[in-house]
């Protein structure tokens, strides 16, 4: 018998097991065999960074109907698709974001804008207006997509601006220039709530998500106001430098709240401590209008008069991701869609926008290696954030010029605020007057 | 006012009422305020109260007679005791001002219900309104707050004045507020756990997917088809479905007293008791056998090992013999066994050895013990012959007897555990007759074994010689000179003519010692083991307390089957022995040894040479010079922990010791510094190190560069001055100032102050935030996170986001759990 040595192959030490598994690789791990590691890792990094930016495409699509501004916007609890939004012409308009339909258009729900818009239970819609009214709609798709006729209509004494809807039972509040709790099963409110000195409009009124009994309200007085529907009482207000346009409650840190403020930034409060805001959210260059948390409640969006969308990460006051384009305008609504990868805007060019909630972010089905990679790039890009050209093409944004411009003299104008204050206190008495932290300025009061 | 005041009496206690039945749809959303916050807040509720009959009472200043009603209702609801006669007052005076009241009463008082009842007739008392409600809680709390009123002096009787509604609004709004914050801070845990999580998953609270167990399958069970539902009614019919087992269990037990109970459990333990001891039998037995078998083996081979002596010699022919003759002659012209050769020497010297060194030495010391077996093999065995082969026949003997004696002891217990319970698996026949087989084998096995050992006499002799000859080749043995050969040598000869002989190792039987009497050999080698040297060896120390002085060695070098350890043992011993041996032989031969050892300085096993001879010479006793022997082996371990110059270090303290030690050896001594200097000659180390310092500085010390071109901007030819170079053409290049070097008097190193463009790359301006110290963000930049550098799962690890999330499912905001 001849002995033939032949080469062997063994496909099982250089080919997966199964189909789906990993290749098997063979590799020394020996950390001094790979001297130009750190090297390596840098300059996929610095890739990452560069492709990031490359592939930053964040707009997804335009929701149109509206021939007037978009004034409101809101999803469907439990629903990814379903959003209503409701404009300055007072027509709703029911959404399906993911097939970009109307499910209903309903003309001249109100006469004027309509100013608020939720879902109530069993999927129905009540939207509010200036003309002093609530209305029930039927949300259920159907084939005639246009009827006019509402479920219910809840008279009110004046002008609505908010309308939201209790997380479980079948009340909703409103805020007009008080807030009133209202049954679904009644015509009337069934509660006033309102802080007794004041006598100004209430802008917007939310209810918490988790803690569901108690809601906040924000007014034109530079107000907001804390309430519980089981004390029935307004419990605590602070006043504040400017007034807030929008407010939302964190989904995941029930204390924490959301407002949206005129004077250019976002501010988070904590209702158990509300002197002092426990962030300050800085980007915007003109009025914040409206805000949102993602669902997950470590991002949140925000749209300003400014005509950009901004996103921002919780804990995290500076560099928010800028969305804008050359058309859109004034954003005066913002939500994250329920499953936090895509935002919506309403803005005053009458378009609804879908955009994503991360920019670079690839749609559509994404296999194991491929996520595998992804995942890897955003490791290697949290960790040489700290590297001088990482960081900077990480940080870099490119906004539009009037944007632009307007953040630069704001920053001047701030500097030159700052240095004649260090120069005022350097020149009185020592120890006369002392620098005032910036979070201790947002609130002038606290009102019991 | 006073039906006023009454009004609200009452009313407060309709308030009551409601608050029980709980329907408070008609009333104000004040009234309705005021009403839930008493029940949320019930210490809140007697303030409010107490606030309110302040209230009624300073409405109804103005009118005496009110102030006075208001007093009897206190009074009529003061201590149990004297109720009664209160009430009767009351009756009293409630008629008595009833006709005062007529006068001033207004008619719409009159058409009050409530005026009605009090004035009807005098029967009515507060009491019978009250009566109603005495079980009522609300009764009992109002009743318990007025006591306070009532308990106090009878002048202060007048209340405080209210506090304004607006205080009291906040009031109450401060402790609705410390309320929500309460409720509200139940969360705070949770939210703290999702702050510091490193991994979120979103949605948090989404349930898992348990999986589902066999038992809750088998209950949920449904027969569907033809064949599910007959086998379902067979085991139906059977009653052998799990509810069903149960059930019968239950039947079958439930007739059965407890000692009837008792008496299954005890058949049943024995009845799996008895499954075993077949088995247990059948390895006892196998036991026994094995264990006589290697006795009397044992005993046969020893036997045989002394009778070997004087085996038949006629066997072998001349032809082997000539063999043998050729091979030995072969063995002395390698003269591997000796340790005196040079390459034994060398080895000797030696620290660690690699496998083939250590290889070599092992056979040369097999070498070296066989040869010394051939020359003392005779002497030794003759010795215990007589007397062991009788204790071999005896014992023997007595062996088998125990074999038998035990065996017999097994059966007999048998038989006593023979029977087994009257009714049981164990009685059906199968298992009779599978039982019985395995006794019978059992049996078999120990009969086969008894066959055995009686015939054993006959047979084992010439088995134990059958098997040895299979593993041993024909030996050869020389016995006083004389060469004798035989069939198969017994492996364990050793201890039975064991000699310290091991320890008198093979150099003592070299050439110049063989001619030496046996005799002068043991004198010799017994003041060796008893060298403190030995002693303080572990193993050795051991083995002279256990057995004979004369065994003793050898039995350790067997027991220590391995190769390295026997020669290690052996070098040891060499070693210890140096001394004596250079002590006892005062020749030529010393020198040379020493001769060798100076040109292995290093080597432990000499130095102690040339120390001996030295104190040999100044006459001094043997137990210092090992003292020193030992120090000396010592150094040279520690010295290779230090760096190379040590080595030069420890050559030239050797040299130091000898030349302090005797003259004779100054000429080795000075060779050998030669060496050294010769060997680094025009190594000017020292000097180019500092002139490359030195250049170093030079190179990057701050200077100016004339920059000056000549000819240019200056008039040339004879007689023009020479004017200094201009100052704007002279170029100042800022280096780094000698004294502000990193190396700055430092005179071992030189720190290189040139910049590393490519390495600034990977430089941080400053450290960044979550990071306390530079190394620790070094440290985690350093390890690498890709898949090269990583195992498949530590990448993974690695790279796994902090926030995940699946596409397309709705993340809800958080639930309380209730």
């Amino acid at each position: 018998m001849v002995k033939i040595s032949v080469l062997q192959h063994a496909p099982s030490v250089h080919l997966p097991a199964r189909p789906g598994d990993p290749t098997p690789t063979t590799r020394n791990l020996d950390p001094l065999m790979h001297p130009f590691a750190r090297a390596r890792e840098r300059n996929r990094a610095l890739n990452a960074a560069k492709m990031d930016k490359l592939f930053a495409k964040p707009f997804v699509g335009a929701l149109e109907g509206h021939i007037d501004a978009v004034e409101v916007l809101c999803k469907k609890p439990g629903s990814l698709s379903a959003v209503a939004s409701g404009s300055w012409d007072g027509g709703v308009i029911l959404h399906n974001v993911s097939e970009r339909k109307h499910i209903r258009r309903i003309q001249g729900a109100h006469k004027g804008k309509v100013s608020g818009l939720c879902f109530a239970q069993d999927d129905r819609l009540l939207s509010c207006g200036v003309d002093s009214k609530i209305k029930l709609w039927d949300a259920s798709p159907q084939d005639d997509i246009t009827e006019q006729r509402p479920l219910n209509e809840y008279p009110g004494k004046s002008a609505f601006n908010s309308i939201d809807h209790h997380r479980s039972d079948p009340l909703f509040a409103t805020a007009s220039n008080i807030v009133q709790i209202w049954d679904e099963t009644k015509s009337a409110a069934i509660s006033n709530l309102t802080f007794p000195t004041s006598t100004e409009t209430i802008t917007s009124v939310r209810f918490n998500l988790s803690e569901t009994s108690v809601l906040g309200s924000i007014g034109s007085d530079r107000t907001f106001t804390l309430y519980d529907i089981r004390t029935g009482k307004a419990e605590r207000r602070i006043v504040m430098q400017m007034s807030s346009n929008a407010l939302a409650w964190s989904p995941t840190f029930p204390t924490n709240v959301l407002l949206a403020s005129e004077d250019h930034n976002l501010y988070t409060f904590d209702v158990r401590q509300l002197k002092t805001p426990t962030h300050i959210y800085k980007g915007h260059v003109a009025a914040v209008m409206s805000c949102d948390w993602s669902p997950t409640g470590l991002e949140f969006v925000s749209g300003g008069w400014d005509r950009t969308v901004r996103i921002w990460k919780e804990g995290q006051g500076t560099r928010p991701e800028v969305y804008h384009t050359k058309r859109m305008q004034r954003v005066s609504s913002s939500i994250f869609t329920a499953d936090a990868r895509f935002v919506l805007t309403g803005s005053d060019d009458g378009n609804v926008r879908i955009w994503k909630a991360k920019a670079s972010e690839k749609l559509g089905i994404i296999t194991a290696r491929e996520r595998a990679a992804i995942e890897y790039r955003d490791t290697l890009k949290d960790k040489w954030k700290h590297d001088n050209e990482v960081g900077r093409i990480q940080r870099n944004r490119h906004l539009p010029k009037p944007v632009y411009q307007a953040a630069k003299l704001k920053r001047t104008m701030l500097d030159t605020r700052a240095v004649k204050e260090e120069r005022r206190r350097k020149h009185t008495r020592a120890g006369e007057s002392k620098p005032n932290a910036e979070r201790k300025k947002v609130v002038i009061t606290e009102q019991t | 006012m006073s039906e006023d005041l009454r009004v609200r009496l009452i009313g407060e206690n309709e308030d009551d009422e409601r608050m029980d039945s709980g329907d408070d749809e008609e009333i104000e959303s004040d009234d309705a305020f005021d009403e839930s916050d008493e029940e949320k807040y019930g210490f809140y509720f007697p303030s409010n109260d107490h606030d309110e009959e302040e209230d009624a009472l300073s409405t109804s200043e103005d009118a005496p007679e009110a102030l006075e009603e208001l007093q009897d209702f206190i009074s009529t609801l003061d201590s149990a005791d004297d109720k009664k006669r209160k009430s009767n007052d009351v009756s009293t005076q409630s008629a008595s001002k009833k006709r005062r009241l007529m006068q001033e009463r207004t008619e719409a008082g009159d058409e009050g219900e409530f005026g009605v009842s009090v004035r009807g007739s005098t029967a009515l008392k507060l009491d019978d309104l009250l009566a109603p409600l005495a079980s009522s809680s609300a009764l009992t709390t109002l009743k318990k707050s007025i006591k306070v009123l009532t308990s106090t002096s009878n002048k202060t009787k007048t209340l405080s004045a209210p506090l304004p509604q607006r205080a009291q609004e906040r009031l109450d709004r401060e402790a609705a507020y410390e309320q929500t914050k309460e409720e509200v801070d139940k969360w705070s845990a949770t939210m703290k756990r999702i702050k510091q999580a490193e991994h979120l998953s979103f949605p948090l609270q989404a349930q898992s997917e348990g999986r589902v167990s066999n038992l809750e399958l088998a209950a949920k069970f449904k027969p569907s088809n033809e064949l599910e539902s007959a086998v379902d009614n067979l085991l139906k019919s059977a009653q052998l479905r799990d509810q069903d087992i149960a059930g019968t269990e239950a039947l079958k037990m439930a007739h059965l007293s407890v000692e009837e109970v008792a008496a299954r459990r005890a058949e049943l333990r024995m009845m799996r008791e008895l499954a075993f001891r077949v088995d247990k039998k059948a390895k006892r037995i196998a036991k026994i056998k094995s264990k006589a078998y290697r006795r009397i083996r044992k005993k046969q081979r020893e036997r045989l090992g002394g009778e070997e002596g004087d085996a038949d010699v006629d066997v072998e022919d001349a032809e082997a013999r000539l063999k043998a003759e050729v091979e030995r002659a072969r063995e002395r012209a390698t003269l591997r066994h000796k340790t005196t050769g040079k390459w034994a020497k060398a080895m000797q010297g030696r620290e660690e050895l690699d496998v083939d060194q250590r290889q070599a030495i092992g056979e040369m010391l097999e070498r070296g013990e066989k040869l010394r077996r051939r020359i003392q093999g005779e002497m030794s065995g003759d010795e215990s012959e007589e007397n062991e082969s009788d204790d071999e026949e005896q014992d023997v003997e007595t062996i088998k007897q125990g074999a038998f004696e035990e065996l017999a002891m097994l059966n007999a217990s048998d038989v006593l555990s023979a029977d087994i319970g009257s009714k049981s698996v164990f009685n059906m026949k199968f298992m009779r007759d599978a039982a019985e087989r395995q006794i019978r084998e059992a049996d078999a096995a120990a009969d086969d074994f008894l066959n055995e050992m009686g015939g054993v006499e006959s047979e084992s002799d010439d088995d134990a010689c059958g098997d040895r000859t299979v593993t041993e080749g024909p030996s050869v043995q020389r016995v006083g000179g004389r060469v004798v050969y035989h069939p198969g040598t017994i492996p364990y000869t050793k201890p039975v003519d064991s000699h310290a002989s091991e320890t008198s190792s093979v150099t003592l039987q070299s050439a110049d010692l063989v001619q030496d009497s046996p005799k002068s050999l043991n004198s010799i080698s017994s003041p060796i083991i008893s060298s403190p040297t030995q002693e303080s060896n572990p193993w050795l120390v051991t083995s002279s307390s256990s057995g004979p002085s004369r065994k003793r060695s050898e039995v350790l070098v067997q027991k220590g089957s391995d190769a390295l350890a026997k020669s290690t043992n052996k070098l040891k011993k060499r070693i210890a022995k140096g001394g004596e041996e250079k002590e006892r032989i005062q020749d030529d031969a010393v020198l040379e040894i020493d001769a060798d050892n100076v040109l292995t300085a290093l080597e432990p096993a000499s130095t102690p040479a040339v120390i001996n001879t030295k104190h040999k010479l100044k006459g001094k006793g043997k137990e210092k010079p090992k003292n020193d022997s030992v120090a000396v082996q010592i150094s040279p371990a520690d010295a290779d922990d230090s760096d190379e110059h040590s080595e030069v270090d420890e050559q030239e303290r050797t040299l130091e010791r000898k030349r302090k030690g005797g003259k004779g050896k100054g000429v080795t001594a000075f060779k050998q510094r030669e060496l050294v200097t010769l060997a680094f000659a025009g190594d000017n180390v020292v000097q180019a190190f500092e002139d490359l310092k030195q250049s170093e500085i030079e190179a990057d010390a701050p200077r100016e560069v004339d920059t000056t071109l000549p000819g240019w901007g200056s008039w040339g030819g004879t007689g023009t001055k020479k004017f200094p170079p201009r100052p704007n053409l002279i170029k100042k290049i800022a280096g780094v100032e000698p004294s502000s070097r990193a190396d700055y008097k430092k005179a071992h190193v030189i720190i290189s102050e040139k910049r590393d463009k490519k390495a600034a790359k990977y430089l941080v301006k400053e450290l960044p935030y979550p990071y306390t110290s530079h190394a620790q963000y070094a440290r985690s930049m350093d390890i690498p996170v890709g898949a090269e550098w990583n195992t498949r799962v530590g990448f993974q690890r690695g790279t796994l986001p902090r926030v995940v999330k699946k596409m397309g499912t709705v993340i809800e905001p958080l639930v309380k759990a209730s």
